[in-house]
């Protein structure tokens, strides 16, 4: 795709597999809004008396957990193309 | 998942200025007093999630590359699907009521935006709702 080196002619036709610092920002953004979530629902749950409305809100706390885990993987460096020759020759 | 005390509930309630039923199961009742009830957390959750899905639409919006992009809208659309739950128990459990809009006025507006059809700038080369009319992604 974009890894055909960097020359005159070659042109990206999106954006390669690299964190902006935008990206970054809206990620830890996320992740604190999601492990919040996952405690709220937990803590609610924790606190019904109807079962099913237990169920639920403990379903959906570990649906936020999944979210975390997703978004943390972004956070990985070992996912992204840091290799990318584009990329390094944007470095310097 | 809801599925053992699903109704259409209490025809006998009606909206004001309806003919229509209102669409709603009776209502489950819980302690009306200062102490936060399953009702208000199940609120609570659900105000959560509304606002969960607004900030996962603007950082899928705003995301760089497209692994990141699609991520961002499995979790948005999961989100949307946990809001959905939420709000279809608060249904079950009575705490949700519909009005139905007069069939009437449907097939008045129906009639009115068929009419603005004609201001299509482009003929419309597949029938509506059928594959292959839908939006292609660009290839890479």
């Amino acid at each position: 795709m974009y890894r055909q080196g960097y020359s005159q002619q070659y042109r990206m036709n999106q954006p390669p597999r690299v964190l902006s610092t935008k990206d970054c920002a809206y990620l830890t953004d996320a992740l604190s809004w999601e492990l919040l979530a996952a405690k709220k629902a937990y803590f609610l749950a924790s606190q019904c008396s109807d079962q099913q409305i237990k169920h639920q809100l403990e379903q959906i706390s570990q649906l936020h957990q999944t979210h975390y885990d997703i978004l943390l993987n972004q956070l990985n460096t070992s996912e992204h193309d840091h290799d990318h020759f584009n990329y390094q020759s944007y470095r310097q | 998942m809801n599925s053992h005390t699903r109704s259409y509930g209490n025809y006998g309630q009606r909206f004001e200025g309806s003919t229509s039923p209102t669409i709603k199961n009776p209502s489950t009742q819980v302690q009306q007093n200062t102490q936060f009830n399953d009702r208000d957390r199940l609120n609570d959750m659900l105000a959560t999630e509304k606002w969960l899905t607004d900030g996962f639409n603007v950082f899928a919006r705003e995301a760089s590359h497209q692994t990141l992009h699609n991520d961002v809208m499995h979790i948005l659309n999961e989100t949307h699907q946990a809001a959905r739950d939420v709000f279809n128990l608060m249904f079950e459990k009575g705490w949700y009521s519909l009005h139905p809009e007069q069939p009437s006025q449907v097939s008045k507006e129906y009639q009115k935006f068929q009419g603005y059809e004609s201001q299509f700038p482009q003929e419309q080369r597949t029938p509506p709702y059928e594959s292959g009319g839908m939006y292609q992604p660009r290839q890479f």
